[in-house]
């Protein structure tokens, strides 16, 4: 409403470029984002990491899986940055591409529960009634869907369609550059990740459906309705952009623990297979062999806490810019 | 992430702890209770019906075969019988029991008992997997086994009265005594107890669960916490219990093989079932007093699926085999003193070493993948390689993964899987290549070759050749060891040649064993009769 209203006012006074142009809501969140040391700092450390994860180990041809047995396990040295695990592969190349494969879990999961989750709680909570209950009601079936269960059976039914995903990856490039080339299992993890966030998004929604709830009964939405606007754009338009404080609060806990999430099930053999590891296998196997090669858990874990405190901040940072009704104006 | 990072480290400084504080009171003759980690959480313990060694490392407490083990070097002693006499011609085998031979639930242990049991692994319904320890050797046991002979009394077993067993054999068998003290297959079943729980002929009946079972072993069966451990207690009616030293053994199922090396760091158990690579040089350099590392009868190696392309070539077998680097592998990745292994056979099994080996090198395996159709691994289908999750085992798969796409450009893909779903995928021959591992059950070289024959319950590979079967046979009818010998040389010949299993390096044993315990032995089978073993404080 912050940016409906400047709008909308009588134009006797408006004389200046600025208050012409007025400033949108996204104007105004930037704005106060920016002026959130914590979470720019946050932001600029994840689109970092990122572009590192992204870039460098094809800059610098890094490889995750090249070998050098007689080599094994050394400290951090000027030629392994960061050192070699116990086959001597070099240990920054392997985080780099670890937190490629952690990132895009974490995004692709967490934007598919968004999507779902949004758009489900929305049309529940404004519709009400009937619709509400049975769509509320699917969600609580689906709660109590043992998740691991539900996981395997993903696993075998989708391992076909996997492997197609995987063989289209190989060959997917942007300009000319192979995002994917030599990363073997990813179509299998993406489908896998797109598949959890489609249960992750069960708490997304009813978040959203009481949120909805809350706000439907308020005079701007009545007056939305009364100048006839369909009911499609009273939610996408009116409504969703009230509620997204707490949305982008959960998401930027859901970014995290799929995250987590990943390193359990790539235990279990259903995540990303051997040799290509995430953050999270790596600190596993790092914690193991801790005591004799302390680097093998200090980097991946740091990289990993440096990431999640970084997405806490800026997911922080987001709410505090974002939320109308917490913010002073 | 710091939680977890926190955590662990804290783990850590309470593991090491307690070893620096190390000052144990002194109470008067403490229970001698030996703690033992045993791999994984047993199966099953019926005798006939178990295949792994975790499974048998607690059968072996609480079962007694006719003939036992010597703590030193395995050779039979006598067991439950006092003593055996063998005809002439090396056929006929008359074991005398014991008179005081008891089930630990107080009935007088017979031959009849004997006849039972051997009537129920030849059963074939039961279907044992381990049914060929008998019926390759006794006569009429394979008619028996196959349906075709209906009568048991037809069968090489007789019991002329309650303390006299009588086997006939196919043929002389001189390393049958060896098979019978060494594996649980001739062992007696308290057949009479298990029809009180179901069908004798049935697997997983509850005969099995603590209260029920009834051996015959220096330990019975206390309790069985699944997931948590097994506790044998010294078994008061065993004919010899007056040699045992031990009140109790208690078996954890340690699949995690770090947190199991931080409970034996910690005083929790006394002796681990393996030990991380990564702590092996630690172990050499600070611990030199725990740490065994012991030649082990066994070979690791991967199976082939030979009816899937491309291992249905055996060109293409025969290169995957020659290009990987044995000697760096383990060196550098398992770091226990294994051998590189170049033949299926152990070297120096009871005499033998076979002479066929592995032979050419890189270039050999190039050409030989070219002519199959794969220059450069060009056209080549990525292979998946199936292991069970472990450390260890994804260590090697890695490497050899990273091996095979630098010398031959052959695309290998992992997979790894529970240990259940891993063991019914081998079963079921649904992988295209399988790691797998061979522990010998007793020491002769024909344990590594039986397995290859067309039909036996541990081949996985698909692969069945009838020259093979032919020597296997000609084997057992062998007059001498040296004939005998000689044939094995041509099976293993053949084994290399078709290669349908790519052998890796042979098995060292390499764990941590308390020097508290006594009377553990290095033994080839890595079998300790626990009957022998005490703790020394």
């Amino acid at each position: 409403m912050v940016s409906l209203s400047p709008q909308n006012l009588p134009s006797a006074d408006l004389t200046t470029d600025q208050l012409e142009r007025g400033t949108s809501l996204w104007r105004d969140a930037w704005h106060r984002l920016r002026r959130n040391r914590l979470a720019v700092f946050g932001g600029t450390v994840v689109i970092v990491f990122s572009l590192t994860c992204v870039l460098a180990p094809w800059i610098f041809h890094l490889s995750y899986q090249d070998q050098n047995l007689d080599l094994g396990a050394v400290a951090p040295n000027a030629q392994h940055w960061l050192g070699t695990d116990t086959l001597g592969r070099d240990l920054l190349a392997r985080i780099l591409y670890g937190g490629r494969i952690s990132l895009m879990v974490g995004l692709v999961a967490s934007l598919v529960a968004l999507v779902i989750g949004v758009s489900y709680g929305a049309i529940a909570g404004y519709v009400g009634g009937t619709l509400d209950s049975v769509m509320m009601r699917i969600v609580d079936i689906m709660y109590a869907l043992p998740f691991t269960i539900f996981v395997i059976l993903l696993m075998v039914f989708l391992k076909d369609p996997m492997q197609a995903v995987d063989a289209w990856l190989g060959r997917f490039s942007i300009f000319g550059f192979h995002a994917f080339e030599g990363m073997q299992g990813v179509g299998k993890i993406l489908l896998l990740f797109a598949a959890i966030g489609a249960v992750e998004w069960l708490t997304m929604a009813r978040i959203v459906r009481g949120q909805i709830l809350s706000i439907k009964k308020m005079e701007y939405i009545e007056a939305a309705r009364s100048m006839g606007l369909g009911t499609p754009r009273i939610i996408f338009r009116h409504m969703v952009p009230n509620v997204l404080g707490p949305v982008i609060v959960y998401t930027s806990l859901t970014i995290p623990a799929v995250m987590l999430l990943e390193s359990f099930l790539s235990f279990l053999g259903l995540g990303v297979d051997a040799p290509m590891s995430s953050l999270g296998t790596l600190i596993k196997d790092g914690s193991e062999k801790m005591e004799e090669f302390w680097w093998l858990l200090v980097f991946p874990g740091g990289a990993f806490s440096l990431t999640l405190f970084s997405l806490n901040f800026l997911g922080d940072g987001l709410r505090d810019a974002l939320d109308v009704r917490a913010s002073k104006d | 992430m710091i939680t977890r990072t926190t955590a662990l480290l804290l783990a850590a400084m309470l593991a090491i702890a307690p070893v620096t504080m190390a000052a144990e009171a002194n109470k008067p003759a403490p229970p001698q209770i030996w703690r033992v980690g045993n791999g994984a959480e047993p199966q099953d313990l019926d005798p006939q019906a178990i295949q792994g060694v975790t499974e048998d490392n607690v059968v072996m407490a609480l079962f007694e075969g006719l003939a036992s083990e010597d703590p030193h070097d395995l050779h039979p002693v006598p067991g439950v019988a006092t003593s055996w006499d063998i005809s002439p011609d090396g056929l006929v085998y008359t074991f005398h029991l014991r008179a005081n031979a008891h089930w630990s639930n107080g009935d007088p242990l017979t031959a009849d008992d004997f006849l039972q049991s051997y009537r129920r692994i030849l059963s074939p319904t039961f279907a044992s997997e381990y049914a060929y320890l008998v019926y390759d050797y006794v006569a009429g046991a394979r008619e028996y086994y196959d349906g075709k002979l209906k009568d048991f009394a037809q069968v090489g077993f007789k019991a002329p009265d309650p303390l006299t067993l009588q086997v006939t054999l196919k043929n002389p068998t001189p390393y049958l005594l060896n098979i019978i003290a060494s594996h649980c297959a001739w062992n007696p079943l308290p057949v009479r107890v298990i029809a009180r729980f179901g069908a004798v002929d049935q697997r997983r009946t509850p005969w099995t669960r603590a209260g029920n079972l009834v051996g015959n072993g220096p330990f019975l069966l206390k309790e069985w916490r699944p997931n948590q451990k097994i506790t044998v207690v010294r078994n008061p009616q065993y004919w010899d219990a007056a040699t045992v030293k031990l009140d109790a053994i208690e078996f954890y199922p340690t699949d995690d093989i770090s947190n199991e090396e931080r409970m034996f760091r910690t005083g929790q158990l006394d002796m681990t079932y393996e030990l991380p690579i990564a702590k092996i040089d630690a172990y050499r350099k600070d611990h030199p007093d725990t740490l065994r590392i012991e030649p082990w009868l066994g070979l690791y190696y991967y199976d082939c699926n030979v009816q899937r392309p491309p291992l249905n070539d055996k060109r293409v077998r025969k290169a995957l085999a020659l290009a990987i680097d044995r000697e760096s592998l383990v060196k550098n990745v398992t770091r226990g003193g294994e051998r590189p292994a170049y033949a299926v056979s152990y070297p120096g099994t009871a005499g033998y070493t076979p002479r066929a080996r592995l032979e050419g090198g890189l270039d050999e395996a190039r050409r030989l993948l070219a002519e199959a159709g794969f220059p450069g691994g060009k056209g080549c289908p990525t292979i998946e390689l199936l292991y069970n999750s472990s450390e260890t085992h994804r260590a090697i798969a890695e490497v050899v993964q990273a091996m095979w796409r630098k010398n031959l450009g052959v695309d290998v893909r992992l997979v790894n899987q529970e240990w259940k779903v891993y063991l019914d995928m081998r079963h079921t021959t649904n992988f295209t290549l399988a790691r797998a591992g061979w522990i010998a059950d007793y020491v002769d070289p024909n344990v590594f070759l039986e397995i290859f024959v067309t039909g036996n319950g541990n081949n996985d590979t698909n692969w069945s050749n009838p020259e093979y079967d032919r020597l296997f046979a000609a084997a057992l009818s062998a007059h001498s060891n040296a004939e005998r010998y000689e044939i094995y040389q041509k099976m293993d010949a053949i084994l290399v040649d078709e290669v349908p299993v790519i052998p890796v390096y042979d098995y060292t044993r390499v764990h941590a064993v308390s020097p508290r315990i006594k009377g553990y032995y290095p033994t080839l089978l890595d079998h300790h009769p626990y009957k022998y073993i005490w703790l020394e404080d």
